[in-house]
């Protein structure tokens, strides 16, 4: 017997726990993806009802109402619209916080209006004592017209009722809990008659949306009839929008007074305590400050044995499999390309998992909304708006999300300013280069006895992102002559013990993401690049031996110095010498040489290239048989006249080259979507590769 | 005379930048469900 397959649209306002109701529902049976058309992140996942029914559960983008201001909100509309699409649902499930059940029902009230059996799941049951709460469910039910499920994600209590809902899920009701049409019954008589097949409140939500719907069509409305869409000006539809929004609340006040008591006088409530300390004009910064401290001093210290660990491990497998298989290129290339390539990748897992660890742990807080909060007293004054520290917090993470979460931003000048600064902030991507660098320039050593000096250089290049972000900002503000308004609002969840679950969810789906699909582009880089410098044209490469033989034929060389100086000439003369050799005058004064320009050139695609690059490049060019660490290699890198190449000053010059530069061709691409130009992201490319190009510059020179 | 591991090489090669070729150059064709330039005449 065929197993029978729910759609399930879970939907709710921001911060109602529904991510973590998604989570218990589907487990680690989850897929990632985008919207059709659009890079708004997808979220599919399974869950198993009975032996013959299974619910694909897609888990939406977070809105507080049907009547969407941006294109997150109107993915939600678009999916419960057309009813012709792949994902129409069988069923809706809202996730509502039980403190805020009368603003959460808003949204409850319009889905059912759509007519699609909904069901209403009240989340985070396990506050209701603490805050004095208590709730009739049946009255609820019978006044709302659905079926309620009492839930705590943070204790699991009342999953399994979700699911028993869900397979009854035929006898729930897919009436509507008031009637929209009442707030003007000419006009929607009027609307009814012109589109006699269509839903009333389908077709009043596609007059009243300002956003593109993309998939859902006017068009044809308009042919069917001579009935225009203009009958109303915009002024007019709004007011009604207002007078069905109150229309709504009248309904809910109505019901939540039979069903729903919230006793003040038992609760206790450590929020605005919080509140207070937290948002503090001087202890909020300097909580926030330590905060940021901790988590720099985590990165480099908790994550330093199992780097080591993986970077030996690597090493060993490179060593094993050079001696286990029969000599020739392919082997070389195993060893020298895709081992060290990979090697590349994994090492910084940990670091990159402890990041997301930290970061999911604020978000889950409720710490991050005080944090925006906090910020905005400084945005404003440099021309942002207070919702742009939420692209620049998450640009930590990587600045593709963190752009397209400026279309909440309704001033455009505000959001271009936000898309043009952003990629400064220190993505993830940047991490691996700057933890190999920090680790082979800067000591070892703790300052004041207790931080870590890696540690802090850290800390100070994600500073030195964020600064220069709010300085481009400040300068773009005043330089761009673009007229528009803005206000803001956040709202501040409930603080709540981070979920286990779910920060090990979030974590495990960021570091799988940078592992898949950065690493697939790294081994691939990899691998292309081993054989750029494993082959070369003319007789200057395929002579490479005689030719070295013949210039020491009076040195006392041993039978590996010499190998080492006919691999080194090798790769000089290799495809990609010749391109470092050519790009070398540029970047010598900033204190690299050509095999570094090799890994600048490569790192264009994705920052973090660049370690791999430089792995490969060094193993090709050692003809040594013990494979050494990356940071071993780099360490023992010297020019001709023995001088090292990694010094402080050339470290320092690199690392200010990668605050600033604009090294990411997914990001250009993403501001082009976002901007519908190429005139910002190549103001973009070329304005920061100035900046960094001349303070890596000035840095070098003054340091070395 | 190219032996088996130069072939190998050149087949791993070849995989490596069709691959990158794919990602950064290639662009999939619209369904014929997605909005076109028009916009499906939303605006």
């Amino acid at each position: 017997m065929s197993v029978e397959m729910l759609k399930v649209a879970l939907i709710g306002n921001p911060n109602t726990g529904k991510t973590s109701v998604f989570n218990h529902l589907t487990g680690l049976n989850q897929q990632v993806g985008n919207y059709p058309g659009i890079t708004v992140e997808k979220k599919i996942g399974y869950c198993k009802l009975t032996r013959h029914r299974k619910a694909k559960i897609i888990d939406l983008p977070g809105t507080y109402s049907l009547n969407a201001s941006s294109l997150d909100e109107s993915v939600v509309i678009e999916l419960l619209m057309n009813k012709n699409g792949d994902d129409f649902p069988d069923v809706a499930i809202v996730v509502s916080d039980v403190e805020n059940l009368k603003r959460n029902l808003l949204l409850f009230t319009q889905i059912k209006e759509l007519e699609i059996p909904t069901i209403l799941v009240i989340n985070m049951s396990d506050r209701m004592k603490r805050k004095g709460i208590s709730i009739d469910i049946p009255v609820l039910e019978k006044e709302l017209n659905t079926k309620i499920a009492l839930v705590s994600s943070r204790t699991k209590n009342g999953i399994d009722s979700i699911k028993t809902l869900l397979q009854d899920y035929k006898n729930i009701s897919s009436e509507a809990c008031l009637d929209t049409s009442l707030i003007d019954v000419t006009y929607f008589d009027r609307l009814k008659k012109a589109f006699p097949n269509q839903s009333l409140y389908k077709l009043w939500l596609v007059i009243t949306q300002d956003v593109n719907f993309g998939k859902i069509d006017k068009k044809p409305m308009k042919d069917e009839t001579s009935f225009s869409f203009a009958t109303k000006s915009n002024s007019e539809l709004k007011r009604l929008q207002q007078k069905e929004t109150i229309a709504r609340y009248k309904f809910i006040n109505d019901t939540l007074k039979k069903g729903y008591v919230v006793d003040k006088s038992k609760a206790t409530d450590l929020r605005s305590v919080l509140d207070k300390v937290l948002t503090h004009k001087v202890f909020g910064y300097v909580i926030f400050f330590g905060v940021l401290l901790l988590i720099f001093q985590a990165i480099f210290d908790w994550s330093s044995v199992p780097m080591d660990f993986i970077d030996s491990s690597f090493a060993s497998l490179g060593d094993w499999v050079r001696h286990t298989l029969p000599g020739g290129v392919f082997t070389d290339l195993l060893v020298d390309g895709i081992i060290a390539g990979l090697g590349g990748i994994v090492i910084f897992i940990p670091q990159i998992a402890f990041l997301f660890l930290f970061i999911s742990v604020l978000e889950e807080s409720g710490y991050m909304s005080r944090v925006v909060f906090l910020m905005d007293r400084i945005m404003r004054r440099f021309g942002l708006s207070g919702k742009s520290v939420v692209p620049l917090i998450s640009g930590t993470a990587c600045a593709i999300p963190a752009i397209m979460a400026t279309r909440n931003i309704e001033s455009w000048k505000e959001r271009l300013i936000t898309i043009l600064v952003t990629p400064f902030t220190t993505c993830s991507a940047r991490l691996p280069v700057y933890a190999i660098l920090i680790a082979l320039v800067i000591p070892d050593q703790r300052i004041l006895g207790v931080f870590n000096a890696q540690g802090l250089t850290l800390m100070f290049l994600y500073l030195l992102g964020f600064a220069a972000a709010i300085i481009s900002a400040y300068i773009l503000n005043k330089v761009l002559k673009i007229k528009s308004k803005s206000y803001f609002v956040v709202e501040m969840p409930n603080y709540k013990l981070p979920m286990f679950k779910n920060v090990f969810i979030n974590v495990f789906e960021k570091t799988k993401a940078f592992l898949i699909d950065a690493g697939k582009i790294i081994l691939a880089i990899s691998i292309v690049l081993w054989f750029l410098a494993s082959y070369g044209p003319g007789k200057e490469f395929s002579d490479a031996e005689n030719i070295v033989k013949s210039e020491v034929v009076n040195q006392e060389l041993s039978t590996l110095e010499l190998d080492d100086k006919i691999a080194s000439y090798k790769l000089e003369h290799s495809y990609i010498g010749i391109v470092g050799k050519t790009i070398e005058p540029v970047i010598k004064p900033l204190g690299y040489d050509w095999k570094i320009g090799i890994a600048l050139v490569t790192s264009f695609a994705a920052r973090e290239v660049f370690v791999g690059t430089l792995a490969t490049i060094y193993s090709v060019g050692s003809a040594g048989e013990e494979e050494g660490t990356i940071k071993q290699k780099m360490a023992a890198e010297v020019y001709p006249n023995g001088e090292k190449i990694f010094t402080l000053a050339s470290g320092i010059s690199l690392l200010l080259f990668y605050a600033f530069a604009m090294q990411c061709m997914a990001t250009l691409a993403i501001v082009k979507k976002e901007t519908n130009s190429w005139k910002w992201p190549m103001i973009q490319l070329f304005g920061m590769t100035a900046i960094a190009y001349v303070v890596a510059l000035i840095s070098f020179q003054f340091l070395k | 005379m190219i032996n088996t591991q130069e072939i190998l090489v050149y087949i791993t090669v070849l995989l490596a930048v069709a691959f990158l070729v794919k990602k950064y150059f290639y662009k999939p064709k619209k369904t014929s469900k997605s909005c076109g330039k028009d916009n499906c005449g939303c605006h």
